[in-house]
């Protein structure tokens, strides 16, 4: 990607044309970077910033698929934005118990105490792992997709999914003996 | 196949990912194969559960403010709005806060959720437009005296710059059909909106802070004021923010 300075200034035909072909998958950049801060509010200026950097970046935009292009533009902001505010400054308890409250538990129905649980357990992942199974599962792109956004080859997304899945098995399977809710075939 | 090269295969065949062919060689090995059977469960059954977790879109103000970016970009040509001159970055890191003040009486009991959903929309007015306020001024002496004659009660003012919630300006808004004054801090690049009429209780509440929609809500009473404050700050921030305001009226007595 190129620096800011590289880039023409977007006129009003890019805007339209953005418009029309990013800004409906704000939702899914907002999503994932839900995920990968953890935090809403940080989220939203991940979100805004990587939307701001796709507008900047849209004249080189060949018409490639446009979720995981932006999906890229996001982990990008938030690697930079982490970096410029300083690593991970939350504990992760204090992320736990949040994520383990939901997204927002005022207005999305998160409400069983099973999605609670998984929720949780799949905050608790370390970033690597989350994140692939963000894209998988909940993004729902393919290997190839996730290859993209990762840059990485199609063979490490393969196993980095495997190893996350394993680990989301463990964590989740301690938090649901913790809370006495088994669940069947992990 | 032997187990170690079906035990590869088993993500990608629950994720769609290998060829007919493969597909079908793998479920051939899974016949005499219970590890990997049992490996193919536990991966349908997680991703099951992950893909049942909500969706949380993306918050209005969040769409607010991006639409107010795009506006602003597509007619730079002839529009120079303040801050233009920014960094995108810093922009983007923009946070609001606005505080309204109005006269509600007691109208509001009963209707917290209105209430919120009313404040919350009158935020994200205040947030996509170009200015956000109606009188633009850091000066409390300014904004004070521009309410007079606008909505019938007087509401206090005060800069907290040094409390680091510099005040913009003021604004009115309708809350339950009435006219009610909003007063807009800022905070960093971020702005802050607070809400207050006079309130038909005695006494000092603490303030308390919850979070919807990824920014926060606070909601107290103080020195015969009720007190909203909306903005996207983490909770914390919002706290120092309350007790800034109240300090400041007390201080004022």
């Amino acid at each position: 990607m190129g620096r800011m300075s590289d880039a023409p200034k977007p006129d009003g035909g890019t805007v339209g044309r953005f418009r029309s072909v990013v800004l409906p998958h704000l939702d899914a950049a907002y999503g994932y970077a839900r995920w990968l801060t953890r935090d809403p509010v940080e989220a939203q200026d991940v979100a805004q910033e990587a939307m701001l950097r796709a507008l900047r970046y849209f004249h080189a935009f060949r018409g490639e698929e446009a979720r995981p292009w932006l999906m890229r533009i996001v982990r990008n902001t938030w690697i930079d934005l982490r970096k410029r505010n300083g690593a991970e400054k939350l504990p992760l308890e204090v992320l736990e118990t949040r994520a383990a409250e939901g997204p927002d538990p005022e207005q999305s129905a998160l409400a069983g105490d099973r999605r609670r649980q998984v929720a949780a357990a799949l905050a608790a992942l370390p970033a690597e792992s989350r994140e692939v199974l963000v894209l998988r599962e909940i993004e729902d792109l393919s290997y190839k997709h996730i290859a993209a956004v990762l840059d990485l080859p199609i063979g490490t997304v393969m196993s980095r999914i495997a190893r996350a899945r394993e680990k989301l098995v463990v964590e989740l399977k301690g938090r649901l003996e913790r809370s006495e809710h088994g669940l069947p075939d992990l | 196949m032997d187990c170690p090269t079906c035990e590869t295969m088993v993500d990608a065949y629950v994720d769609g990912e290998l060829t007919t062919s493969e597909s079908a060689a793998f479920e051939r090995a899974l016949e005499g194969c219970p590890e990997c059977r049992r490996r193919l469960e536990a991966a349908r059954t997680l991703s099951g559960l992950l893909r049942e977790l909500p969706a949380e879109p993306a918050p209005d103000l969040l769409r607010a403010r991006i639409e107010r970016e795009l506006r602003t970009i597509a007619g730079a040509s002839r529009v120079r709005l303040p801050g233009a001159g920014m960094r995108w970055g810093a922009m983007a890191a923009s946070l609001i806060v606005a505080v309204s003040i109005g006269w509600l009486g007691g109208s509001l009991v009963g209707q917290g959720g209105r209430e919120t959903d009313e404040l919350v929309a009158g935020y994200i007015r205040m947030a996509m437009s170009e200015h956000g306020v109606d009188v633009a001024s850091s000066d409390r002496h300014t904004v004070k005296p521009w309410f007079a004659g606008r909505i019938d009660y007087s509401p206090p003012v005060h800069d907290l710059t040094q409390e680091g919630f510099p005040l913009v300006g003021g604004r009115l808004d309708f809350i339950d059909g009435r006219k009610v004054a909003v007063l807009v801090y800022r905070h960093n690049q971020h702005r802050v909106a607070l809400t207050l009429w006079p309130s038909s209780l005695s006494g000092n509440t603490a303030a308390t802070v919850r979070q919807r929609d990824g920014f926060a809500l606070a909601e107290w009473r103080h020195d015969g004021f009720d007190m909203r404050a909306v903005a996207d700050l983490a909770p914390a921030e919002m706290k120092a923010f309350t007790t800034a305001v109240d300090a400041a009226v007390t201080e004022d007595r």
